[in-house]
């Protein structure tokens, strides 16, 4: 009987204490590990979430960066984390392509994904040449010329991804040049060291404008609100999707209401207006994706990773 | 037009809290400089979310006075403790401490201070007048310059060597090995990394530097405690500082602080290069140049000049490249154009034409960072000297706390604190044998480059040919070749001459 009434307490202090827990959360600052260098793109649009965060919970969010073989020694301690939803960390295509390479055994699978809150569209860039200038040209100057076409990319990252599903769509050669980052591609590409580069919106447009570059085509379904005179890839006949889209984890075993308050409080976050002006002016696309819709996304986009992953080991 | 511009840029800059912010931002670039361990874009990180619910110029304009500021910190650990304070102060270390030692920190510190302020001046000057010229070359350059570059910076290992070259170019070797350790530059595949934890993600280069010169110079400090006076000042009480003679002085050596300047300035505009390696390339041209070579390491004030004014040189000649095309010359820079870009300020080609108040008001803004370093500096060195005041037992400790922090708090990985304990061991192994520290740090900066840029080279066109076709490619080798030349000859003349006599140290 005593004991019947022990369990009955316990279960109803459980049923009160779960929810009372995800109402309460968070209830103190939340580490948000961030596996990539200070500056970059991952970086800049992080620290805007985190404030947006920080404003809707009421709690700080430290930004602590653990950059490293290509983002993934961060991503490793951060497994290690209790899944508590006190610390959360951010992935993005460059996880898949480290995994299917075998630079790391994490893989997207080992985390909750909690939200998607930014996508970069990328565009395939053109230094100013003699040869070609636009989709076309470049098609049949490649032909022409097998290897002739210096592709700028970061060997085994998400641009060389992304070029590879190009030089495949178009049935043609490039010989790769291996950057780091983007502003180094985009700075090779500017200085005529290499002919072609996958850049975005923040980095390259500005040499649009100075006619330096060329935006041949954009790897989203419809043409972008900021280059609405880009043509996309699929406008032009090669039906690729070409974009870096970050998301918020968490360690797996997190307690699902605690994941779902995170959903939410991410979801009030990313629209705040004045959160939302800097995420575009970061060269963010205005989009959220929650729990559910995101981790369909991920999954879809394994498949798509799988079907083009052979030519990065080239 | 463009005075319209710059009048409104200085408008912006002259706002009074904007002022209060920068003189913060100083003081705040200068100390986390002087502590060894903590860097300056550490400093630049912290302020970068404050910035961003400032406007855009006053935020930049925080955010420059604490780069300038952090460009001199470095000096004073350097000066008065023979540690680096960051990288850029490595050369520093050569010569203000042996004066320091010799009875004179006031003047070492001085002669610093006022290099880095005319370094930073001269810099904001060539910034003003030759931005888009310069920054056209500086992003035309392919990769076969910067190797052909990176095989000249190699060769001022031999101005780095000390007593022996034999010795000078091991430690250099050891140096380029070392930075092959982790996942290579280009595909990021594991190297020498024998499966663990700790060496995978490589040898970051700042735990290098504090582990070879700040653990091995403590480890030397607590060695020396036996022989007495180790809780004395190091240094006389009576502390001469005479500000404006100093001043003269510096401006008694025209050509070396101008030639200093340029190459910090030239230096900074390459994207990728930086102040840890113009402090060392300035010194290495003052002491080839210098008619008393000798003097060098010693506590020859030139040594401090080159070094101090060729690494705050740098912070102009970052933001050429940044300014005139929006790229940015260096880490920090990075940050700087990110801070921007949040603003909606879209950092490009275009951004002296779109954003000229912008753009002039960081010009304006460099030259009262610099004004603002120079004084926060001149008020507080007497301060900083006490350092010198406290007992080794204390300071120790303390410094080592901080670097260990600070190599902690530069990527958050625990594994680099065992690397920095292993490092800082090598090092004083190695410095207790008298093999020179300097080359070893060169080739771990240098060696990454290096290799980066030959197989990018090799990447883009197959024909090793190209690098001496181009041609500021085979002027660089050519210099290359001449400076191997020229070091040869004048060991020869040197071992002619006399034996070496023993305390020609690269520092200590």
């Amino acid at each position: 009987m005593f004991r019947k009434i022990a369990v009955a307490a316990g279960l109803l202090a459980a049923a009160i204490a779960g929810p009372a827990q995800a109402q309460d959360y968070p209830e103190k600052p939340i580490e948000f590990i961030v596996p990539w260098g200070p500056g970059g793109g991952s970086d800049t649009l992080m620290r805007i979430v985190a404030m947006g965060l920080s404003e809707v919970t009421g709690q700080a969010v430290p930004i602590v960066n653990m950059p490293g073989v290509g983002g993934t020694v961060g991503l490793a301690e951060f497994a290690k984390r209790p899944a508590d939803g006190y610390t959360i960390s951010q992935i993005h295509e460059g996880l898949y392509t480290a995994n299917k390479l075998g630079i790391t055994e994490l893989s997207y699978k080992d985390f909750i994904p909690v939200a998607l809150v930014t996508s970069s569209p990328q565009y395939l860039v053109l230094s100013k040449n003699e040869n070609f200038s636009n989709l076309e040209e470049l098609k049949a100057y490649a032909e022409a010329n097998p290897g002739a076409v210096r592709a700028g990319v970061t060997l085994g990252g998400v641009p060389h991804l992304h070029m590879a599903m190009i030089e495949e769509a178009l049935g043609v050669e490039f010989s790769y040049v291996g950057f780091r980052d983007t502003g180094e591609r985009i700075r090779a590409a500017v200085g005529g060291n290499v002919d072609i580069v996958i850049g975005d919106v923040a980095s390259a447009s500005e040499f649009v404008k100075n006619g330096d570059l060329i935006f041949a085509g954009v790897g989203t379904e419809e043409r972008t609100s900021e280059e609405p005179d880009v043509p996309t890839m699929a406008e032009q006949g090669y039906d690729l999707s070409m974009a870096v889209t970050r998301g918020v984890v968490l360690p797996a075993g997190t307690p699902d209401a605690i994941v779902e308050a995170l959903d939410a409080a991410l979801e009030k976050a990313m629209a705040l207006p004045d959160i939302r002006e800097k995420m575009t002016n970061a060269g963010s696309a205005d989009i959220y994706l929650g729990h559910e819709a995101y981790k369909a996304y991920l999954d879809k986009l394994d498949g798509e990773v799988d079907k083009v992953v052979g030519k990065l080991q080239g | 037009m463009m005075l319209d511009a710059f009048l409104a840029g200085a408008h912006q800059v002259f706002a009074f809290d904007t002022l209060i912010y920068m003189l913060i931002g100083s003081v705040a670039g200068i100390v986390a400089a002087a502590i060894p361990g903590f860097t300056v874009t550490m400093a630049i990180i912290l302020t970068l979310p404050l910035t961003f619910t400032m406007g855009p110029l006053q935020g930049v304009s925080v955010m420059l006075s604490v780069y300038v500021g952090g460009y001199t910190g470095g000096l004073i650990s350097a000066a008065l403790l023979g540690i680096p304070g960051t990288p850029s102060s490595v050369a520093t270390t050569f010569d203000a401490y042996p004066m320091a030692r010799g009875g004179e920190p006031g003047r070492a510190l001085s002669l610093g201070v006022w290099s880095s302020f005319f370094g930073t001046v001269i810099s904001t000057i060539v910034l003003i007048l030759a931005a888009p010229p310069l920054a056209m070359i500086a992003v035309k350059l392919g990769p076969w310059e910067y190797f052909s570059l990176i095989v000249f910076a190699l060769t001022i290992v031999a101005s780095l060597v000390g007593n022996s070259l034999m010795r000078g170019l091991i430690a250099g070797v050891i140096g380029l090995g070392l930075a092959t350790i982790g996942p290579d530059p280009m595909m990021g595949q594991p190297r020498l990394t024998f499966d663990s934890a700790i060496l995978t993600p490589g040898l970051p280069f700042l735990v290098v530097l504090i582990g070879i010169f700040a653990i091995s110079q403590l480890m030397g400090e607590v060695e020396d405690h036996g022989k007495g006076n180790s809780s004395d000042a190091l240094i006389p009480d009576v502390i001469e500082f005479k500000t404006w003679a100093v001043m003269r002085e510096v401006l008694m050596h025209p050509v070396n602080l101008v030639r200093s300047s340029l190459v910090g300035v030239f230096i900074g505009a390459l994207p990728g290069a930086g102040g840890s390696i113009a402090n060392l390339l300035a010194y290495d041209q003052a002491k080839r140049s210098s008619k008393n070579p000798e003097e060098f390491g010693k506590g020859n004030p030139d040594g401090v000049i080159a070094s101090e004014a060729g690494n705050s040189a740098t912070a102009g000649g970052g933001l050429i490249p940044m300014i005139a095309l929006g790229i940015p010359g260096s880490a920090v820079d990075a940050i700087l154009m990110a801070a921007l870009m949040v603003h909606g300020i879209s950092v490009g080609p275009r951004l002296i034409m779109d954003n000229a108040d912008l753009a002039y008001g960081m010009f304006v803004a460099m030259v009262v960072a610099s004004l603002m370093m120079l004084v926060v500096c001149v008020l507080s060195m007497r301060l900083f000297l006490r350092v010198t005041d406290i007992p080794k037992q204390f300071i120790v400790p303390t410094v080592m706390i901080c670097c260990v922090i600070g190599a902690f708090a530069l990527n958050n990985r625990v594994t680099d604190l065992y690397l920095l304990g292993a490092i800082g061991l090598v090092g004083y192994g190695l410095k207790s044998i008298d093999y020179p520290l300097a080359p070893l740090v060169l080739g771990v900066i240098l060696g990454p480059i290096a290799e980066t840029n030959l197989r990018r080279a090799l990447m883009s066109d197959g024909d090793w040919t190209v690098f001496f076709t181009r041609p500021i490619s085979a002027v660089l080798l050519a210099a290359a070749l001449l400076s191997v030349i020229f070091s040869v000859r004048s060991v020869l003349k040197m071992r002619k001459k006399d034996r070496p006599a023993t305390d020609e140290q690269d520092g200590d």
